[in-house]
């Protein structure tokens, strides 16, 4: 299976916007799994997910041509 | 009313007296009155917002001016809420300005918050993001949140209830509040002043559309801005579920969620004069873990240069020496770096902080 993740802040330098094969993986929490294999720096960031824009608070099932948005806090002023 | 300087706004469709009367009867609390605080105060000023109350501390700093633009050269050096108050009370002498001149904290939070019913977060670090933002849940004040880093801003609207009545506040995106370090602020990543302009900006027009009840405002949404791009992307924010909020003012008052002042430092923030003497000390480590790209270099050989993000291979090599001291630019990422190692070495060794970094002791280095 195939998702699109869009990324903001910090983590954009690490994670470009792009297509990503996920193979089996079919739920949001796998998938952040796979992603701090991935991506290592994200491992030991505070991030949210956002299914679709809308923001994930317990694990979602994930589907083809799903967007994953990948944000981390700001707080500049 | 003053109907001819609010005219071009009285004109509007769906404004008109009344949505005008709203504004002049409402009470907005700015909390910072920096890069994000500004261009608001200055448009809900304008608009006529008949209360702003101003929280900052804060002195105005030339670094400040490139994106501060209440503030003049001729200011700095001043409490920024004063010299705001002056220039708002320029903009528009109809509108009630209340300053205070003090750091938001758990004590004054509650009575001050009390007295408005709408509060701006443009303050620029997480301890006071999440105090206001745990205040404003447990007053249920509509809350606006704005931040920015790089070249990207954020912006939502907490504890107004959608359709569906669901209300909604920042942990509900961020649970816990970062680690002093962790994430860098706009002194360390830098910032394009008219950055936090245009989302300032954008957090005066989503506070007068609540006040006036004009359009949709950004309630249960969080909009992620790229100055690079100039796209917007919007989100959803639905309850979450993991993390918990005082629930009485007593609770407020006395509670450690995530409250860094409740946790004793394990390490020791000190001054350049403190620096000096123990680098006069035999067994005395001085780390400097800024990048390479930042300025002013230091020339001093005796300063070990490990930057912050290489930080795990420094803290996986075993350090001799008794006394370790950490500085960065603002003594920020400094705290991180003793933290960690506070963490692997306890009382073994003494872990030294910088405060104030060394842009606060520049001529010392």
């Amino acid at each position: 299976m195939k998702v699109t993740l869009i990324s903001f802040g910090k983590i954009s330098e690490f994670i470009h916007n792009q297509e990503l094969e996920i193979g089996p993986i079919n739920n949001t929490d796998l998938l952040k799994t796979h992603l701090e294999q991935v991506f290592p720096n994200l491992a030991g960031m505070k991030y949210k997910l956002a299914l679709n824009k809308v923001m994930v608070q317990s694990p979602q099932k994930l589907s083809e041509e799903d967007v994953i948005a990948i944000m981390p806090p700001f707080s500049g002023g | 009313m003053d109907t001819e300087r609010y005219s071009r706004q009285l004109i509007l469709p769906g404004f008109g007296l009344e949505a005008q009367n709203r504004l002049l009867e409402a009470k907005v609390l700015v909390v910072g009155a920096g890069g994000l605080g500004c261009p608001a105060l200055q448009y809900l000023a304008a608009a006529g917002i008949g209360n702003i109350g101003i929280i900052d501390d804060d002195l105005v700093s030339l670094s400040n001016l490139h994106r501060q633009i209440l503030y003049a050269t001729t200011d700095v050096g001043r409490l920024k809420v004063d010299a705001a108050k002056e220039k708002l009370a320029g903009i528009n002498p109809g509108v009630s300005v209340s300053n205070y001149p003090v750091k938001i904290d758990r004590n004054n939070a509650i009575e001050i918050i009390k007295q408005y019913d709408f509060i701006f977060d443009g303050s620029d670090n997480f301890a006071t993001r999440y105090l206001v933002n745990d205040a404003c849940a447990l007053l249920k004040k509509p809350l606006v949140f704005a931040a920015v880093s790089g070249y990207e801003g954020q912006i939502a609207i907490f504890n107004l209830a959608d359709d569906e009545h669901r209300t909604t506040n920042y942990r509900d995106i961020f649970p816990v509040e970062p680690l002093a370090g962790e994430i860098l602020n706009c002194a360390e990543t830098g910032v394009l002043g008219v950055l936090p302009g245009i989302i300032g900006t954008m957090a005066a027009a989503e506070i007068i559309k609540l006040i006036t009840g004009i359009g949709t405002p950004l309630i249960n949404k969080l909009s992620q801005y790229n100055l690079l791009t100039c796209e917007h992307y919007n989100m959803s924010i639905t309850p979450g579920n993991d993390y918990n909020l005082p629930k009485t003012e007593h609770e407020f008052l006395v509670s450690n969620i995530n409250n860094p002042e409740a946790i004793l430092p394990s390490y020791i923030e000190i001054d350049a004069e403190m620096l000096k003497s123990l680098q006069e000390q035999p067994s005395t480590l001085v780390v400097d873990v800024r990048e390479r790209h930042e300025f002013p270099k230091i020339t001093d050989a005796n300063i070990f240069q490990a930057p912050m993000s290489n930080f795990v291979s420094l803290l996986e090599s075993d350090l001799p020496q008794k006394n370790i001291v950490f500085l960065c630019q603002h003594g920020i990422r400094s705290v991180a770096a003793a933290e960690a190692f506070h963490e692997k070495y306890g009382a073994e060794k003494n872990i030294f902080s910088l405060k104030g970094g060394i842009v606060k002791w520049r001529n010392h280095f």
